[in-house]
């Protein structure tokens, strides 16, 4: 029984590369080191939600046909539309997003990725006010403030602060695991300590305990790496934090707008800035001033509130401004496994991240004109292939409405809704168990995807789905072309 | 004049810059048939989407370009102009007038965003409601409006007038949030309604809020009440007025001017006075 | 390829009318003339294909520029064609435009000069991407948390066998230090500001990293020297700086071989106190490379345009943020690096940016071995490599110059020593400067000249030496240099007058350095490396599968 070290996790983007997996008979059988999310893919991958076979619908049904049959009919839709959208990407590996941008160049179409529904916004503001930022290690070795902002680490990338920030063990810092066990154990103490046991280990969302005071505790101004989370609720992370700010909703710019004149020793007129005293936020200011090396992390508790762009506008100004003073750095939590990785490629074959138009042979890039979920709701578009995502089920209703109502292409290994509304449905092979790749973690580090498993009979890649789907277009339009 | 009228639906996007004055000039009907523009992912021309036609009224100047019809999906019309009138019947698609330099553009209907994009020059008048990013740059670019006017009747998205430097944008509706977002010069004028954020980040320039605003940025310092504001040279609208300066985030000197009387919540500022 | 005017400076060809066979990618001494595919070249410029020794076209930091500028790519847009693929410019052009515009103006190797080893692979499949040129990567390893510790411990030889590892790991090409120490320190924000600084936390002196790193190099025997940034770069008063860190490695000469190579180089010759003293350091560097052999330098010229800076110097990029207030951007690697972007305009009218135009042509100028000096940007920081036409014009024209002088900042104009410079450079000065003195410095074997047995890359330009004046006629030299009437890559046509004939994927370049016995990953090696990165061991060498066409390049190291 082979074991496998160092396996990439296929999941979020925090793309942790020590999983070991342990493998029996051609199956995984045991994940180590992984959080629930890995286990939960790594275990169950192969579960009742995976197609088998290309389908196609005739008759309003959807009808097994032969690989090729999909793949020519997947082509033919793509050759003949006026303005097709292509669209997911971020849960695939570099080497198919490549072909991908191939493939939507050759056809005319747009092709948009994930992001335009995450951290788009963020990337709107990286162009125009820029971003200090650095790759995970630099928080690990050096960060003695930590920030989350309006993201939820422990519930939506496990093992961040473990690996990563706070609970990590670097060079010039250490890991804070054990004054926070300590402080959890009081805690404990303080309640029903069977439950509270139990809810620790099994790693449940504990029942929320107003613990976390108001005013900023003196132990935030003592040694050592402080962790600081702001956020509308209190979340699993923010028991976690040295600090809790609880901000009002969708006035998170405001905060940030106040903090930025703070740090630079400026006063505020005003008492209170959304919901939270000014003398608590001067603390606040001073705390992140007099630290070695701060690293906020925003989420899409901010990029998605009331202002979204303009949110991270202010929240990189803020961390620009504070690198006059000290060290301070600041990072997306990008989601998908490898959205990061899609916005890279994309920006390398085409100068831009995400919503990029070839309908004029060149790429254009304007969000909010060439983005998914723009071009659907204002319906312009007369075909979709879809790659390993889900729109119908997470864009806004009337987008999802356009998109299956022309003929829609789905790539996918499971199947979702959007799948279950296809014209033309291909089942790939999963990357990153089945098959191997590339992927960009939240840091732009470039992580391999291993191939552990066999994949199930007949299975290919989402990237040599698509080079056969593109050589079939490229015949189709040689065809026309000799026509005419 | 030169009279446009789509021959038929347009349901995918259109891009149409060479719906200008600059470009039509001089040519006859059929060289303005031939022009080319892309429906979708493909290129046609002008004559296949659009009837052209030429009307020529007393008095009129030959310059003038009228569509006729829904054009919400056809853009950049009147990008980079620098003489002569664009009248739109009908909604307008994006980016209408980007960069424009000089003559004027009507519409009346509804303009889709970025309409006056980087304008340095001339007048566009929207009779509807306009977008977002009224007058407001391309992505990552830091030069907004530098010059001309935009007036719009009815209501206008987020963003207007953003890192604008000089020119003049009327707003007789409502605006979204941040209006004037990182100007560095000229004068917004709304004189509806207008949501939070008006300002931010500004450094210069010049926000007069005739309406209710939601909100002042703490970043804002109160400097006073004055009874009247001027928006032009010989323009000037009776307040009292709200000044505020800022956005201090950015040490800036930009001015907004709230209406005192329709913005009652404003008054605690007054005890800093 | 027939009747050319050729200009093949390592073969001491200069301007004769010589016959070129190619056959299989390669030049051969004659072909069978009746089979063969005949060009005629008559009246026309050969020479090698262009070789560029620094040009930063790849990689993540190339990309995080690309991405940060939206407003800098909307107005440059390149169409797809039946042959080519669509892509954008113009300060940092999308990967397939890059090999475009590069063969367009007749080169066909471009080395890019740096790349995280911790990201290495992101640089690989960029490399990937850009076609009809070959490329190599040099791999950041001044400031190295192993380097620092070996050094500190006087352990070179060990170092040694770890640089080679990484090289292998990163399928690099040359040792390439920036602002040694300043790295490292700007891990918490600050900076050294000479070679003596000690680098908090690790007891060692830039001066130690340089010269510790060139001892490895010779050790390794890799086939470029050392390829330096210097300490203090962009700052008034800094070619103290540069000087004395050439001065330093002179232990080091060897007849052979230069032991460093000080990059861009115009940006480390400032003299001055602040930016109005600024003044030009030219005229000393020069004069020290016009009397020793152990250095070679390329220029960093400067262009008057809009264009994006991005250098792995974290500190020096956060400077220019200061200066310029424009959108920055700055990327730490754990372990190894950092790096910073920040947009920038060149203006004409700046006393501080005409000095530095004024700087770089000095520099070519003032040395007088044209083996020692060669013609970059800087791609971009200095200016799009798309400007070196205009660059040549400058260099071999005086009325070129004077044209540019006049046009520029008063206060510069009068303090520059560009007036009183007659020298013009040949075209065979010309070769040296773009092709032949790149490769040579390089130790590219198969570049750079049109001897029999190197690459069939063949740059061609439509303009007649014998009939043209170039001091007179720049503008048509400039014009001819802007599109190639031929550029032929491993013996294939690709471009043919400015235009792109032929989509063929270039090689990427790598060392594959053999130590005396294989390099053991010892427990401690492991230990050590879960602690310094966030990735696994493993996971970390860039595979072969990340190079599409894989040139490893065999060197025998003496350790
Ligand atoms: S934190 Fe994310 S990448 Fe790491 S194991 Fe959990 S799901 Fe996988
Ligand atoms: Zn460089």
């Amino acid at each position: 029984m082979p074991h496998i070290e160092a396996v990439t996790c296929p999941v979020c983007g925090c793309l942790c590369d020590d999983i070991r997996l342990r493998i029996e008979a051609g199956k995984i059988v045991e994940v180590k080191n992984g959080c629930a999310m890995c286990e939960s893919k790594f275990l169950g991958y192969c579960g009742e939600h995976r197609l088998s076979k290309p389908l196609i619908r005739k008759n309003g049904e959807l009808v097994e046909v032969s690989l090729n049959e999909a793949v020519k009919k997947a082509a033919e839709i793509l050759a003949e539309a006026n303005y097709p959208l292509l669209y997911g990407w971020s849960s695939t590996s570099c080497e198919a997003i490549r072909i991908g941008l191939e493939l939507a160049e050759e056809v005319g179409g747009v092709i948009d990725n994930t992001s335009t529904v995450c951290h788009g916004p963020s990337v709107l503001s990286i162009q125009d006010i820029g971003i200090p930022s650095c790759t995970l290690g630099q928080v690990r070795h050096r960060a003695d403030l930590v920030i989350y902002w309006g993201c939820d680490p422990w519930s939506a990338h496990p093992r961040h602060i473990e690996r990563y920030t706070s609970f990590s063990d670097g060079r010039f810092e250490k890991s804070e695991w054990k004054g926070y066990l300590s402080k959890t154990k009081a805690l404990i103490v303080k309640k029903k300590i069977e439950k509270a046991l139990k809810r620790v280990f099994a790693r449940e969302t504990p029942s929320l305990s107003p613990h976390v005071r108001r005013e900023p505790p003196p132990t935030l101004f003592k040694e050592g790496r402080k962790m600081i989370v702001v956020d509308v609720r209190r979340t699993r992370s923010a028991e976690t934090a040295d600090y809790f700010i609880q901000v009002e909703p969708n006035r998170d710019y405001e905060l940030l707008e106040a903090l930025r004149l703070l740090v630079r020793d400026e006063e505020l007129e005003v008492e209170e800035v959304a919901g939270v005293p000014v003398a608590y936020l001067e603390e606040v200011a001073d705390l992140m001033i007099r630290c070695n090396f701060g690293a906020l992390f925003f989420g899409l508790g901010l990029t998605m509130s009331r202002g979204k762009m303009r949110n991270i506008d202010a929240a990189l100004s803020l961390i620009r401004d504070l690198n006059t003073r000290t060290k301070f750095t600041i990072m997306p939590m990008r989601g998908h496994f490898n959205v990061s990785g899609s916005d890279t490629v994309f920006t390398w074959q085409t100068g831009y991240p995400y919503a990029v138009d070839f309908s004029l042979c060149y790429p254009r890039y304007n969000p909010g004109e060439t983005s998914a979920v723009d071009v659907l709701l204002r319906g312009e578009t007369d075909a979709s292939l879809i790659v390993a995502s889900d729109p119908v089920s997470n864009f806004p209703r009337k987008a999802a409405e356009h998109l299956v109502k022309n003929p829609l292409i789905v790539i996918d290994p499971h199947v979702n809704a959007t799948a279950q509304m296809g014209d033309v449905v291909i089942p790939s092979a999963l990357v990153g168990v089945e098959v191997e790749g590339t992927a960009y973690r939240m840091d732009h580090v470039p992580l391999p995807l291993k191939k552990v498993v066999e994949p199930p009979e007949g299975l290919i890649s989402d990237e040599e789905i698509l080079r056969k789907i593109l050589s079939e277009v490229r015949k189709i339009k040689a065809g026309k072309m000799e026509e005419s | 004049m030169i009279v446009l009228t789509p021959s038929r639906q347009l349901p995918f996007p259109v891009m149409a810059e060479c719906i200008s004055p600059d470009v039509f000039q001089e040519k006859t009907l059929e060289e303005i048939g031939e022009l080319a523009v892309w429906e979708g992912n493909k290129q046609k021309k002008l004559a296949d989407l659009f009837k052209v036609e030429e009307q020529n009224r007393e008095g009129e100047n030959e310059a003038t370009i009228t569509i006729c019809g829904d054009v919400a999906e056809v853009r950049r019309i009147g990008a980079s102009m620098t003489i002569g009138e664009i009248m739109i019947e009908g909604n307008v698609g994006m980016h209408l007038g980007e960069e424009m330099k000089g003559g004027k553009i009507t519409v009346h209907g509804n303009a889709e965003s970025w309409a006056g994009s980087m304008m340095k020059g001339g007048t566009i008048e929207i009779y509807g409601s306009a977008g977002d990013y009224l007058g407001a740059p391309y992505r990552g670019c830091g030069e907004g409006m530098r010059g001309g006017q935009i007036v719009v009747h009815g209501d206008v998205g987020s963003e207007a007038g953003a890192y604008m430097k000089k020119g003049l944008l009327k707003i007789k509706g409502n605006a979204g949030q941040f209006a004037g977002l990182r100007m560095h010069g000229g004068t917004i004028l709304v004189e509806g309604n207008c949501e939070a954020r008006a300002g931010a980040c500004m450094t210069e320039g010049k926000i007069v809020v005739i309406g209710f605003l939601e909100s002042v940025l703490p970043t804002f310092t109160i400097e006073g009440v004055r009874n009247k504001v001027k928006i032009k040279e010989t323009d000037s609208i009776e307040g009292p007025f709200y000044i505020f300066s800022g956005d201090l985030a950015e040490r800036g000197n930009g001015k907004l001017y709230v209406s005192k009387r329709k913005n009652p919540h404003l008054s605690v500022f007054e005890k800093l006075l | 390829m027939s009747n050319g005017v050729v200009f093949d400076p390592l073969n001491g060809i200069d301007g004769e009318k010589v016959d070129i066979a190619v056959k299989d990618g390669k030049i051969v001494k004659s072909v069978s003339e009746h089979r063969a595919k005949k060009i005629d070249v008559a009246g026309m410029i050969v020479m090698p294909g262009g070789v560029d020794i620094h040009s930063h076209i790849a990689g993540s930091e190339v990309n995080t520029g690309r991405l940060l500028r939206p407003e800098d790519h909307f107005k440059d847009s390149e169409c797809k064609t039946s042959v080519t693929r669509s892509g954008v410019g113009y300060s940092i052009p999308s990967t397939f435009t890059t090999g475009y515009r590069y063969a367009r103006m007749g080169y066909t190797t471009v080395m890019n000069p740096s790349m995280p080893p911790l990201e290495a692979k992101h640089t690989h499949e960029e490399l990937n991407d850009i076609p009809l040129i070959d490329k190599a990567t040099y791999p950041l390893l001044g400031d190295w948390w192993f380097v620092l510790e070996y050094l500190s411990q006087g352990n070179i030889e060990e170092l040694a066998r770890h640089v080679a590892w990484m090289i292998n790991s990163t399928k690099g090409y040359a040792i390439k230090i920036v602002n040694p120490g300043g790295l490292e320190s700007w891990g918490f924000g600050h900076n050294v500001t000479s070679l003596d600084d000690q680098i908090p936390h690790f007891c060692i002196t830039p001066r130690e990293i340089i010269l510790g790193l060139c001892r490895v190099n010779k050790l390794l025997n890799l086939p470029h020297s050392v390829h330096l940034h210097t300490n203090n770069l962009g700052k008034p008063g800094n070619y103290k700086t540069a000087l004395e860190t050439m001065k330093y490695v002179e232990e080091l000469a060897n007849d052979e071989k230069p032991a460093v190579h000080i990059t861009h180089c115009q940006f480390s010759a400032f003299t001055g106190d602040d930016w109005r003293t600024l003044g030009s350091g030219a005229e000393e560097i020069a004069k020290y490379l016009n009397g020793h052999s152990h250095v070679t330098i390329d220029m960093g010229q400067v262009i008057f345009t809009d264009t994006t800076t991005m250098t792995a110097d974290g500190p020096f990029q956060f400077g220019l943020y200061e200066l310029t207030g424009n959108k920055w951007v700055n990327h730490d690697v754990e372990t190894e690096t950092s790096a910073g972007i920040v947009p920038f305009r060149y203006r004409k009218k700046s006393f501080a940016h005409a000095t530095q135009w004024s700087i770089g042509l000095e520099l070519a100028l003032l040395v007088k071995d044209s083996w020692k000096i060669y013609m970059t940007t800087d791609h971009p920081n200095g200016g799009p490599f798309t400007a070196y036409p205009k660059i040549i014009a400058w260099l071999i024209s005086k009325k070129a110059r004077k044209a540019t002088l006049k046009k520029i900042n008063p206060k510069a104009r009068s303090r520059s020593l560009l007036p009183s410079i007659d020298r013009e450079l040949s075209f065979y000065e010309l070769a040296i400067m773009t092709r032949a003195g790149q490769a040579k410095a390089l130790g590219l074997k198969h570049k750079g000249h049109l001897g029999v047995g190197a690459d069939a890359d063949i740059a061609v330009y439509n303009v007649n030496p014998h009939k043209t004046d170039p001091s007179k006629e720049y503008k048509k030299v400039r014009k001819a240099f802007k599109r190639a009437a031929y550029t032929i890559k491993g013996g294939k046509v690709v471009v043919k007058n400015g235009e792109v004939l032929k989509h063929v994927e270039g090689a990427t370049m790598w060392l594959d350095v053999k130590i005396s016995e294989p390099f053991k990953v010892t427990a401690d090696m492991k230990r050590r490396f879960r602690e310094y990165w966030t990735v696994e061991y493993e996971n970390y060498p860039v595979t072969d599968r990340y190079l599409e066409i894989s040139q490893p390049i065999p060197v025998k190291a003496e350790v």
